[in-house]
C-alpha cells in the first residue's frame, strides 16, 4: 500500500476522532494523545486496534506503546527518571520518534508529551513501508 | 434478581461470532419503574445484555482463562424501544482480539426491527491492570454464564 | 386515581445535590453489598456493574432535562452513548458523585458530558445523548399514560432533590 504522509494524516486524524471523542480540528500533528487528547491505557488499545484495520498492519501493542515494560523496569528507571540504559531501551523501541529533547530530562511523567500525532504517522509510514 | 441478561445462546462460533435470545417479561422488577405506567427495557441493561453476549463470546475465545471486563463502550446506539412480549437477538463478532484487550461490534433485533448498534472494548484485568491485585479465581465466568454453552450449542457451531 | 406502587428497584442515583437548569447537575449514589446483583457481579469481586454506573449517569441527565423543560415529557431515553470508559472499579461502601454538563437541550433531543468520581478517583466518564417525547406524539389515546408516568416522576424528584 502506497500512501503519502497526507493521506496517512488523514486516516489517523480519523482514527483518533472516533477512538477519542474528539473533534477534527483538535487533532493536530503536535497534540499529545494523553495530555491534549485525554487517551488512556483503554484508549491505547482501542487505537491499536484501529490502526491495524485502517491500514491493514498487525502492531504489537509494545511496538506503539513501550512505556509499560520501561516503567515497571529498575534497570530503566530510577526516581522517577529513565537510567542511561532506560533512555537506550526507548530509542531503540521508537526509532520512529525524536527523542532529543526528553533526553534531556527523562522524567517518566513527562514520557507521555512523546506520545503525538505525528508520531503514530511516522510509525504507521515506517510499518506500510515494512509491509 | 440474577444479573443475567441473556436467556440462551442459539449460534456460537469460537473465537468469531455468537448469537443470543433475550426475552423481555413483566416478571421483571426493574420494567415497572422505567416507567411506572409504560414499561421499556432501559437502554443499559440492552448494553448489558450485549456486553454479556460479546464477552463470553471473548472469554470462550481464551478458554475462560481472563477475566474479561467491560473497559470501553465506543459506541452505543438505539433506533427503537423494546417492551415486555419482545424477544431480543443479540447478535456480536469479534473485530479484533490481543492478549490485553478485545474489541466487538453487534446488533441488538426484534423480529426484523434493528433496535441497537452497540461496539464494545473488553479488557482482559489480568494482563493489564500492573498492580492491582484481583482474586486468582475468574470470578467473571460463573457457573450462570458457563452454563449457557452447555450441550450442542457449541458443537452445532462448530462442527 | 390510584398510585402505582413503586417498587423501587431501578433507580441508580440517590440524590441530586446540585441542579442548574438547561447547564449542569450533580448526583451521588452510594453503593451498599446488599445491592442484589452485586452477589452475581461478582461473587468475591463485588462492584458496581458498568452500565449502572452508565446508568446514574443517564439518569442525572434525564432529570437535568424533566427539570429543564418542566417535565413537558414523560418518556425520556438513551439515544447514544460514545466513548464511555471505566477507569476504575466502584465497591460496596464507597460513595460516586455523578456530574453532568449538558451540550445542549432542544425540544426533543439532548446531548451531555458525564463523569463519576469516588474519593478523587475518576470511575466512569461517558459522551452520550437522550431523546425526549411523549406517547400521545405517536398515539393520542396514550396521553393520559403520559400523564400517569409525568406525575410518578414529579413525586420521585421530590425525593431525589436536596
Amino acid at each position: 500500500m502506497t500512501m503519502n504522509r497526507e493521506q496517512v494524516l488523514g486516516q489517523v486524524q480519523g482514527v483518533l476522532v472516533d477512538a477519542l471523542g474528539v473533534d477534527d480540528d483538535e487533532v493536530k500533528p503536535e497534540s499529545t494523545l494523553m495530555g491534549d487528547l485525554g487517551a488512556e491505557s483503554i484508549d491505547f488499545l482501542d487505537i491499536v486496534f484501529r490502526l491495524e484495520k485502517a491500514f491493514g498492519i498487525k502492531i504489537p501493542r509494545e511496538e506503539l506503546f513501550p512505556a509499560e515494560t520501561l516503567m515497571n523496569n529498575p534497570e530503566f528507571v530510577n526516581n522517577g527518571k529513565l537510567t542511561e540504559k532506560g533512555l537506550a531501551e526507548l530509542q531503540s523501541k521508537m526509532p520512529h520518534t525524536d527523542t532529543t529533547e526528553f533526553a534531556k530530562n527523562p522524567d517518566m511523567s513527562k514520557l507521555g508529551d512523546l506520545f503525538t500525532v505525528g508520531m503514530i504517522v511516522n510509525f504507521v509510514q515506517s510499518k506500510l513501508k515494512a509491509a | 434478581m440474577r444479573w443475567i441478561w441473556i436467556d440462551k445462546f442459539i449460534e456460537f462460533k469460537t473465537g468469531v461470532s455468537a448469537v443470543a435470545v433475550k426475552n423481555v417479561t413483566l416478571a421483571e422488577e426493574h420494567l415497572h419503574d422505567h416507567f411506572p405506567g409504560y414499561p421499556v427495557m432501559p437502554e443499559s441493561l440492552c448494553i448489558e445484555a450485549m456486553a454479556q453476549t460479546a464477552g463470553i463470546l471473548v472469554g470462550e475465545a481464551k478458554n475462560f482463562e481472563e477475566k474479561v471486563i467491560l473497559a470501553k463502550i465506543k459506541k452505543a446506539v438505539f433506533h427503537d424501544c423494546i417492551r415486555p412480549g419482545d424477544s431480543l437477538r443479540l447478535s456480536a463478532k469479534i473485530e479484533s482480539i490481543a492478549d490485553e484487550a478485545a474489541s466487538t461490534t453487534g446488533t441488538i433485533t426484534c423480529g426484523d426491527k434493528l433496535i441497537a448498534e452497540i461496539d464494545l472494548m473488553f479488557s482482559h484485568i489480568d494482563q493489564n491492570l500492573a498492580g492491582k491485585e484481583f482474586p486468582e479465581d475468574n470470578f467473571v465466568f460463573t457457573d450462570m454464564f458457563k452454563s449457557l454453552l452447555q450441550g450442542s450449542v457449541l458443537k452445532a457451531g462448530n462442527g | 386515581m390510584a398510585t402505582i406502587a413503586a417498587t423501587m428497584r431501578f433507580i441508580l442515583i440517590d440524590k441530586v445535590v446540585e441542579i442548574e437548569t438547561g447547564k449542569r447537575i450533580k448526583s451521588v449514589k452510594s453503593v451498599s453489598l446488599a445491592e442484589e446483583y452485586l452477589a452475581d457481579h461478582f461473587p468475591t469481586f463485588p462492584v458496581l456493574p458498568g452500565v449502572l454506573l452508565l446508568e446514574g449517569l443517564i439518569e442525572s441527565a434525564s432529570w437535568l432535562v424533566r427539570a429543564t423543560e418542566n417535565f413537558a415529557h414523560s418518556m425520556v431515553l438513551l439515544e447514544q452513548a460514545r466513548n464511555v470508559k471505566y477507569k476504575s472499579f466502584l465497591a460496596p461502601g464507597s460513595q460516586i458523585e455523578y456530574t453532568v454538563e449538558a451540550k445542549a437541550i432542544e425540544e426533543n433531543v439532548s446531548s451531555f458530558t458525564g463523569a463519576g468520581v469516588t474519593d478523587n478517583e475518576q470511575i466512569v466518564e461517558a459522551k452520550f445523548g437522550l431523546r425526549h417525547f411523549n406517547l400521545a406524539d405517536k398515539d393520542s389515546s396514550l396521553a393520559s399514560v403520559d400523564a400517569k408516568i409525568i406525575d410518578e416522576l414529579k413525586k420521585r424528584w421530590k425525593l431525589l432533590k436536596k
